[in-house]
C-alpha cells in the first residue's frame, strides 16, 4: 500500500516543486505513472523510497511513514520492504550477477548472505533465464539481462512494494515486455504493489490503473 | 566474508592490476628501509665476526682493503704478491704460526685457495665428509660450493682459465674432490681449498709433463745441451695429478720466490702479537693489517652511505605516499555513480565510506604482508648477495 497526503517538496536551487493533495495505491494494485521528462516522477520514486525526504506531508508506504524513520531505519525499511528497479540498472561491474542480486545484504544493517538467500538468488536468476550467466560481469551481458539482473536484486527479499522507474527505457521491444511481465508476475503471486514510471504507452495496457504526474501535481510554474 | 569487506575484496581482485602496483608501491616503500637497515647490519655483523677470528693479515704493499678482502673474503681483487719465504722468516722469528694464503684462481666462479692444512686448524674448519688433502692435486670444497658446483667426494673440479685467449697459457687442472667441510657460515663455505702446490700448479709455475727421455716423446725434443732438454709444445702436458705421473711433477726456480697473496701470521700471545707488527711496520715492501681496522674503515664508509641513502627513501616514500591518496581520492571521485547505487539500495554514508577504508587496509595488509616477505627473504639471502655484489 501506497499513501501520499499533503505532500511537498521543492528541490533548494530550482523553482520545480512538488504537490501532491491525495494519492492512494492499495496493496495489490499496479499502477503505471506516466508524464514527460523532468515532470518530477523519480523525484516521487525518491520520496516513496526515503532517498529524499519531503518538506511537508505524509508519506506512507507498506504501512510505514517514511519520512518520519529515522536514517538508519528508513534505510533498513528501503532494504527489506522494497524493491527498486532503474532504469540504467545500477549493477556494479566489479561484481558478478550472483553478487550483484546478493548486493543489498552486503549494505545492509544486520543482513548477512544465508544459504537460504543463496537459493532464492539462484532461483529467481533461474525464473528470470539468466541462471546460467551468474558467474559472468554486468559488461558480458546483454541490455535485457542486465536489468533481468536488476530485478532479481529487486525481488530477492520479497518485497512488498516495488518501485520501478522506467525498467524498460533501455530495452528492445522484445525484452520490454518480458521484464515488465516478470515485474507484474511477481507483484500478482506475492500480493505486492507495484508503481511503475514508463513513457512507453504500449505497456500502459498491461496495468490496471494509469496516473498522470501532470494531473498528480498541483504545482504550477509562476 | 562479509559485507563491505567481501565487496572490497571482490573490487580489488577486479582491478588487480592497479591494486598490485598500488601493493607493490607501498611495499617498497615499506622494505626499502627495513632491508637496507637489515642488510647493512647482517653484512657488517657477518663481516667483522670474520675479521674479529683474524688477528693479522700480511701482505706486498698496495691496496689494504684490497688485501683484507681477498685473504679473508677471498673477493676477485688481486693484491700484489709477496713471495713464500716470508712464511719461513715468519716461522723463525718465533712469534707467530703463518698461514700461507694464494687465493688467484676459480673454478666456475668458486675461488681455489691454496694454503696448508694450518689454515683448517686456524679457522676451526671441520670435514663434514671424506678426509683432508693428503696429496698434490686434490680438493677439499666448502659445502655450499660443494652444492653450488653439485660435486661430492669422488667427484672432480676444474680450474677455470684465467683468459680463454691466453692459448699458451696454463691447462685446466682437474682435481679429485677428496673431502667435503661442514657449514661454518663464513666465506670458507664457498671455496675450493686445495694445497698450496696446487695452487702453483693451476698457476703454471708447476707442472708434470711426458718423461723427455722416453721414446715416445723424442718427437718434441727440440735439442739437448748437458742436463738440459729442450722441448716444443707438442709435449704432452698432464693436467690431472695421478698416481702414475704424480712424480714428473715439478717447479721451476727457487721455491722461497713462489708466489702468496698474503700470510696469516697466527701470534702465540698478545706479546708476540704487538712485537711481530712493530718488526713490520716500517717494511718498505710489506704490510701487516689488523682485519677488524680495515673493515671498521670500510663500514664507517657504507653507513655514511646508508644514512644517505635512507635519506634519500624517506623522501621517495613521502612522494609514493602522496600518491597513493591521489590514486585513492581520484577512485573514490571516478566510482561516484557506484556510491550512489549502494545509498540507493539502502547503503549508509557509513557503509561507503567504510568500503573505501576497508579497500586501503586490505592494500595496505597486502603491502604489509609483501614487505615482511621481502625482509625475510632479505633476512635469508641478503647477505650472500651484498658481499657477491661488494666482494
Amino acid at each position: 500500500m501506497i499513501e501520499l497526503r499533503d505532500l511537498e517538496f521543492r528541490y533548494d536551487q530550482s523553482t520545480f516543486a512538488l504537490q501532491i493533495e491525495h494519492l492512494r495505491l492499495e496493496a495489490t494494485e499496479h499502477v503505471a505513472l506516466i508524464g514527460p521528462s523532468g515532470c518530477g516522477k523519480t523525484t516521487l520514486l525518491n520520496i516513496l523510497a526515503g532517498v529524499v525526504l519531503p518538506h511537508a506531508g505524509v508519506v506512507q508506504v507498506a504501512d510505514q511513514p517514511v519520512a518520519q524513520l529515522a536514517d538508519a531505519r528508513r534505510r533498513d525499511f528501503r532494504i527489506r520492504k522494497l524493491g527498486l528497479v532503474f532504469q540504467n540498472f545500477e549493477l556494479l561491474d566489479y561484481l558478478n550477477v550472483r553478487d550483484n542480486i546478493l548486493l543489498p545484504l552486503r549494505v545492509g544493517r544486520g543482513l548477512a548472505v544465508t544459504a537460504a538467500l543463496r537459493e532464492r538468488a539462484e532461483a529467481l536468476a533461474s525464473r528470470l533465464d539468466i541462471a546460467d550467466k551468474l558467474d559472468r560481469h554486468p559488461q558480458q551481458l546483454s541490455q535485457g539481462e542486465r536489468q533481468r539482473v536488476a530485478v532479481s536484486r529487486a525481488l530477492l527479499l520479497q518485497p512488498a512494494v516495488i518501485l520501478a522507474d522506467e525498467p524498460t527505457g533501455n530495452l528492445d521491444p522484445t525484452n520490454k515486455f518480458v521484464v515488465l511481465d516478470l515485474l507484474l508476475d511477481y507483484a500478482r503471486e506475492a500480493g505486492a504493489t507495484l508503481l511503475t514510471v514508463t513513457h512507453d504507452r504500449e505497456l500502459l495496457d498491461r496495468f490496471e490503473r494509469v496516473v498522470d504526474f501532470a494531473e498528480l501535481n498541483s504545482w504550477r510554474p509562476a | 566474508m562479509s559485507g563491505v569487506w567481501y565487496l572490497a575484496w571482490r573490487y580489488l581482485l577486479w582491478h588487480r592490476w592497479k591494486a598490485a602496483i598500488l601493493v607493490a608501491a607501498v611495499s617498497l616503500v615499506l622494505y626499502l628501509p627495513l632491508g637496507l637497515q637489515l642488510l647493512v647490519e647482517q653484512t657488517a655483523r657477518d663481516m667483522n665476526a670474520r675479521a674479529d677470528a683474524t688477528p693479522l693479515v700480511l701482505g706486498a704493499r698496495g691496496s689494504p682493503l684490497e688485501l683484507v678482502l681477498n685473504a679473508l673474503y677471498f673477493s676477485d681483487e688481486q693484491p700484489p704478491t709477496l713471495s713464500y719465504a716470508v712464511v719461513a722468516e715468519l716461522r723463525d722469528s718465533g712469534l707467530v704460526d703463518p698461514v700461507p694464503l694464494y687465493v688467484r684462481y676459480y673454478s666456475q666462479q668458486v675461488p681455489i685457495v691454496g694454503t696448508s692444512l694450518d689454515y683448517f686448524g686456524f679457522r676451526q674448519l671441520q670435514l663434514a665428509s671424506g678426509r683432508q688433502l693428503a696429496t698434490l692435486g686434490e680438493a677439499v670444497l666448502g659445502y655450499r660450493a660443494a652444492a653450488d658446483l653439485g660435486v661430492g667426494v669422488g667427484d672432480f673440479v676444474v680450474s677455470s682459465p684465467q683468459s680463454v685467449f691466453d692459448i699458451a697459457g696454463v691447462y685446466p687442472l682437474k682435481m679429485p674432490v677428496v673431502g667435503i667441510l661442514a657449514a661454518s657460515y663464513s666465506p670458507d663455505d664457498e671455496a675450493i681449498f686445495v694445497d698450496l702446490k696446487t695452487a702453483w700448479i693451476i698457476e703454471g709455475i708447476g707442472h708434470g709433463h711426458q718423461e723427455l727421455t722416453r721414446p715416445e716423446a723424442a718427437s718434441a725434443v727440440l735439442k739437448t745441451e748437458d742436463d738440459r732438454i729442450v722441448a716444443n709444445a707438442s709435449l704432452l702436458q698432464y693436467n690431472e695429478i695421478t698416481a702414475a705421473n704424480i712424480d714428473s711433477f715439478h717447479f721451476h726456480g727457487n721455491d722461497a720466490e713462489l708466489p702468496l697473496t698474503a700470510v696469516l701470521p697466527v701470534p702465540r700471545s698478545d706479546k708476540a702479537r704487538v712485537l711481530i707488527q712493530g718488526r713490520y711496520q716500517q717494511h718498505e715492501s710489506l704490510q701487516l693489517l689488523e682485519p677488524r681496522a680495515i673493515i671498521d674503515q670500510l663500514l664507517a664508509t657504507v653507513f655514511a652511505v646508508q644514512r644517505y641513502v635512507l635519506v634519500a627513501m624517506g623522501l621517495v616514500a613521502l612522494a609514493t605516499t602522496a600518491v597513493v591518496l591521489l590514486v585513492f581520492l581520484l577512485s573514490w571521485r571516478a566510482r561516484r555513480p557506484e556510491q550512489d547505487t549502494l545509498h540507493l539500495l539502502g547503503g549508509s554514508q557509513a557503509a561507503v565510506l567504510s568500503l573505501m577504508l576497508a579497500e586501503v587496509i586490505m592494500v595496505m595488509v597486502l603491502s604489509v604482508l609483501l614487505a615482511t616477505l621481502l625482509v625475510v627473504l632479505t633476512h635469508w639471502f641478503g647477505g650472500p648477495l651484498l658481499k657477491a655484489v661488494v666482494l
